[in-house]
Parts: C-alpha cells; sequence; structure tokens
C-alpha cells in the first residue's frame, strides 16, 4: 500500500467512522457555504431582476430626431433599434404627436403603437377597453374631465393636417387613461388612424423603448445607438436609469456587506468548531507524535480532513445556497433565477479555502501537543 | 553491553524535584521493571526514557547516542525508530482497524505492509480480529493490538507502561506469555508496574520513592543466581 494510500484512509476512516462529531462540522461549513453561495446567486441576478422589474415603470430609452429635423422616419427606428439586444426588448412604442381642438379647446393628439404602449407603459391605469377598431381613442383623465367625456362618448376632433388643410374626425371614447402624469392631457389613438386624420407617412416625433438590461450596459447600448444610427439620437430616461442605477448599487453594497459578514461568522464557526475537535482528539494526537508522527504529519491529516470537510460542505451549500437564492428570488421578485454551474466549483473552492484558513489555530495548537499526553493519562 | 543508561538524570518542575540523581542502566536483551508508589517519579522516568520529555540535569545515552540534550524533532525521531510503546489504557485510534492501527504506526515509521501487520497481529492471537474497530474487541485484545503496534517497527527498546494494569486474570497472562516469549527473542523490555506478578517475571527490579531509587531488586529465578 503506498504512503499516500494509506493518508487518505485514516482521513477518510476518520471522517465517515466518527460521523457524528464531522456532522456538526460538516453542517457549520455546508450552512456558511450555502448562505455564501445564495448571497452571491442573488448578488449577480439580482441587476436582470431589478432591471425586469424597474420595466413596469416605463420606457428607459427615448428615440428623437436628431439635426435639424424634428422628426424621424420608422426606418430609422428600426435601423437604431438594430443595435439594441433583441432578446431584452421588452417593447418599441412609436409616438406622434399634434395640437388638435375639441369644442374649440385645445389638446394634443398622440398617434402610437397601442399594442407596443400596453408593454412601455404597463404602469397605466386604463378604465374601459384599449382601442380595438378605427375610430376608437383612448383619453387622458384630463381630457375627460374637461370635456365631460366617458367610455362609449363620441368626440369631434378638428385641425389643420400635414398638407394645410383642416380635418374633422369622430371618435369612440373605449377607455380613459390614468398615469398621474402629463398624459392624462392626451388622446391616444392607433398611428394608423393618426395619419388618416392628421397626413405625414411614417413620420416620427418620438419612441420609447423598454430593455431589460442593467443600467450599466444600458449606456453601453445608447453609446453604440449614437455612434451608429442616423437621423436618430438614442437617450436614457434618466428617472428610471438613473434611480434603477442607485437601487442597484445600494442593494448590492448591502448583499457584499451581509456576504462579507457572513464569511467571517463562517470563518469563525469553522474555527470553533475544529478547535473542539482538536481539543477533543488531544490524545489521539498525543499518541500519534508518541508513535513518531512529525508535526507535518499531523497538520497535513487535519488539512486533508479540512480540505474534505470543504468539497462535501461546499458542494451541499452550492445546492442549498442555490434552493436560498431561488426561495428569496420567487418571495421578493416573483421570478425564478438561473442556475449558474460554475457557482458549484466556486463554491466548493471557496468552503476549502474558508475552512483551511478557519484551521490554520487549531492545526497548529494540534501540531504543540505533548505527546507525553498519553502517558499522563489525561 | 548496555543499551540504555541514565547518568545523574533528574527532572526537576519548578519546586517538585521529580526525579533526583537516578543512576541506572539497562543492558540489551533485559527484562527491567519500574515500580513505585503514586507520585514517586515512575512516569516521569518512562517519559524521559522513551524521549517525550528531557531531564533538567544528567545525560541519557540510549544506543550510543546521548539524548538528552536532543530538540523534539530529533527525539520524535529517535522514539519512531528505536522505542515501541505500550499503554495502560491501550490509546488506540478509535476510527481505525486492528490493522489499521498496526499499519499506523508502520506509516508514521517509514512504509506500511499489510502483510507485516497482520503477521503481527497473528503473533499476538488477533489476526481474525484484524478488520475489527477497538470498540469492538475487549480490553486484552486491545491491549494485544497495541503491543503488536508497538513491536511493529522492530524497535530496540520496548517501554510498558502498566500493560497489565487494566486487564483481568486471563488476559494479565496471555500479555505476560507474550512479553515473555518476547524476551526470549531478545527483545529489550523496560516496564513500569505496580502488579508484583508482573516485576516476578523480570530479571531487575527497580523501586522508585520520591524520584530517587530506592532499591534494585534482582530476580535470581529469572536470571538463574547470576546478578546482573
Amino acid at each position: 500500500m503506498k504512503k499516500y494510500t494509506f493518508y487518505l484512509k485514516m482521513i477518510t476512516s476518520s471522517l465517515f467512522r466518527r460521523r457524528s462529531r464531522m456532522f456538526t462540522a460538516l453542517l457549520a461549513v455546508a450552512l456558511g457555504a450555502a448562505v455564501l453561495s445564495g448571497l452571491v446567486t442573488i448578488y449577480y441576478d439580482i441587476p436582470r431582476q431589478m432591471g425586469q422589474e424597474f420595466r413596469s415603470y416605463g420606457a428607459n430609452i427615448v428615440f428623437i430626431a436628431s439635426g435639424e429635423k424634428s422628426y424621424f422616419y420608422d426606418d430609422d427606428l428600426k435601423k437604431a433599434v438594430s443595435y439594441l439586444p433583441a432578446k431584452d426588448i421588452v417593447g418599441i412604442t412609436p409616438y406622434r404627436y399634434k395640437t388638435i381642438k375639441i369644442n374649440e379647446q385645445p389638446f394634443m393628439a398622440a398617434g402610437t403603437d397601442l399594442e407596443q404602449a400596453q408593454k412601455t407603459s404597463p404602469y397605466w391605469y386604463v378604465s374601459g377597453k384599449w382601442p380595438q377598431k378605427d375610430g376608437e381613442a383612448l383619453i387622458g383623465q384630463e381630457v375627460a374631465d374637461l370635456i365631460r367625456l366617458k367610455t362609449g362618448s363620441v368626440f369631434s376632433v378638428v385641425g389643420t393636417g400635414a398638407d394645410n388643410k383642416p380635418f374633422k374626425r369622430d371618435f369612440t371614447v373605449s377607455a380613459v387613461v390614468q398615469t398621474g402624469g402629463s398624459e392624462e392631457a392626451f388622446i391616444f389613438m392607433s398611428l394608423k388612424d393618426f395619419e388618416n386624420m392628421a397626413g405625414g407617412q411614417n413620420a416620427l416625433d418620438i419612441a420609447e423603448c423598454s430593455v431589460s438590461v442593467s443600467s450599466e450596459r444600458l449606456g453601453i447600448i445608447i453609446k453604440s445607438v449614437n455612434e451608429n444610427a442616423q437621423g436618430i439620437t438614442a437617450r436614457p430616461v434618466k428617472r428610471i436609469s438613473e434611480s434603477e442605477g442607485a437601487v442597484l448599487t445600494k442593494l448590492q453594497a448591502l448583499i457584499y456587506l451581509v456576504t462579507a459578514i457572513i464569511l467571517i461568522l463562517t470563518m469563525i464557526c469553522v474555527a470553533t468548531t475544529m478547535m473542539a475537535v482538536v481539543a477533543e482528539r488531544r490524545k489521539e494526537i498525543g499518541l500519534k507524535k508518541a508513535l513518531g508522527a512529525t508535526n507535518r504529519m499531523i497538520a497535513a491529516e487535519f488539512l486533508g480532513e479540512d480540505v474534505f470537510l470543504g468539497v462535501f460542505g461546499g458542494l451541499l451549500g452550492a445546492v442549498a445556497g442555490f434552493i436560498l437564492a431561488q426561495a428569496v428570488s420567487v418571495n421578493v421578485f416573483a421570478r425564478s433565477i438561473t442556475f449558474q454551474p460554475l457557482l458549484i466549483p466556486v463554491t466548493i473552492a471557496a468552503s476549502i479555502i474558508i475552512t483551511a484558513a478557519a484551521c490554520f489555530i487549531p492545526v497548529r495548537s494540534a501540531a504543540e501537543v505533548d505527546p507525553a499526553v498519553v502517558l499522563r493519562g489525561e | 553491553m548496555n543499551l540504555l543508561e541514565l547518568k545523574n538524570v533528574s527532572k526537576i518542575y519548578g519546586e517538585v524535584k521529580a526525579l533526583q540523581n537516578i543512576e541506572l542502566s539497562v543492558a540489551q536483551g533485559e527484562w527491567l521493571a519500574i515500580m513505585g508508589p503514586s507520585g514517586s517519579g515512575k512516569t516521569t522516568m518512562m517519559n524521559i526514557i522513551g524521549c517525550m520529555d528531557k531531564p533538567t540535569h544528567g545525560r541519557v545515552i540510549l544506543d550510543g547516542t546521548d539524548i538528552s540534550k536532543e530538540n523534539a524533532k530529533a527525539l520524535t525521531s529517535v522514539r519512531r525508530d528505536k522505542i515501541g510503546l505500550i499503554f495502560q489504557q491501550f490509546h488506540l485510534i478509535n476510527y481505525l482497524t486492528a490493522l489499521e492501527n498496526v499499519m499506523a504506526a508502520q506509516y508514521y515509521h517509514s512504509m506500511q505492509d499489510e502483510k507485516e501487520a497482520l503477521e503481527a497481529l497473528a503473533r499476538v492471537g488477533l489476526a481474525r480480529r484484524a478488520k475489527h474497530l477497538p470498540s469492538q474487541l475487549s480490553g486484552g485484545e486491545q491491549q494485544r493490538v497495541c503491543i503488536a503496534r508497538a513491536l511493529i517497527n522492530y524497535p530496540m527498546l520496548i517501554l510498558a507502561d502498566e500493560p497489565t494494569g487494566n486487564l483481568d486474570e486471563t488476559n494479565e497472562k496471555i500479555v505476560l506469555d507474550i512479553f515473555k516469549a518476547l524476551h526470549k527473542e531478545g527483545s529489550t523490555i523496560v516496564v513500569v508496574t505496580h502488579d508484583p506478578e508482573v516485576a516476578e517475571n523480570t530479571q531487575r527490579t527497580v523501586i522508585l520513592e520520591h524520584g530517587k531509587i530506592a532499591k534494585i531488586n534482582v530476580n535470581k529465578k529469572i536470571n538463574g543466581g547470576n546478578k546482573i
């Protein structure tokens, strides 16, 4: 039998034939690894979760015309959008605006893609049904209050079209929208109705886009659009992206702090457990030294046991940590997290390092045990 | 030829003089007993002879080498290579089988040899209990494993601390028979004991009192009437 085979035999026998003792140490390592792995998973998943969470607060990119023109074309928007990560786009809503009059009172009409508007502005509170047919409009609460309109009311709109000719159109109120913002003073209709009413083909005033990415990545995307797209400029909706960035930074800092505290607590816990194990095995250490074991041999045996504990504890902790992170994510964000396979070897490696570091003092004290303890019958 | 010599050895712990001016030599192949009441210095003497402690004064010469001034690392090496220890409380590693306990001594010494370890167990009549853990062995069986472990590296000196102290009459006889056989084969044995029956089987008995050698009894029956 080779020397290292017997070394492994001694370590595994010590671990598996002293189950109850080692279970305590394994539990300490596994618990630490679980919390560590869980928090790291949450730490890295938070930007994605919060990104999705923030999408319910509206668009985070707004496209406007660049240069001297006050409008851009549908094709310009399509080219700009091609620079966005397709899988992360929640919605893109183009808008055209025109001042119109209802009962001689001026209001702002907005032609838009109503289906996309529901995606980029999920926070709108709509009483009634979103316009489904031609001639249906969604009016803001402020408009409804001023001209006393309600769902099902018919109203006439007059104005001057793109060709400078006057127009007059009738619309039916399909729903009233409350947003708590300036949108409550608008009359929303489909782009088709808007173009039929005011003329002008494919020209857009602005477009709102909701992309589910971190604020950091958003900046990179916007830069890339602005460097490559023509006739159009992308700008971040600072109200959203900056709040997202601030919240994320604070949340990540909090988790970073908690992770560091957990790391220290784990080390203390493992070190205390190992100190107790060493104290309990003083006589065994003394015996081994009496039989001729060197300090290095004793330290190597304890470190070998620690590595085993680190591997098994880390593995258990990585699995338990994922379950913990999943539970936190489902309860807080109502969404599941993605499993990161890389986290398993990282957690195991961290557990080995933490366990070895935590065992440094107990192992040193183990090596200093006097072999005479076996004769004193302590 | 003397294997072990203690020359003017003293051990002092603060105010307590555990051993005082001990002069003793143990010949190659001799079986010596150390007796004395509690606190007489037996354990201190065992620790010094077993290279687990150093004397405050005097010299300890083992196999021609003065070990009294050696450091802990060198003493470990001497203990590993030249001394076989047998304990009253057996001190087996509880998570290793009888065979593995014997092999552990080989592991710390040089290379493990399972066949040789099994032979050592067979010699003490425990070949069939080789795969048993200490908890599955009786006290006598555990002491025999301890003896097999002490013998496995062919030590020059077998040092036994109350080897029959925790055994019943039957097991005491088995262990004594093993010691007799070892002595017949030429092993040098130093045994610390309270048991006059054990001492009766040795060639000489050193009586310690208050850290001093009070008397040395030569067993004429064993030595055939020759004084050592």
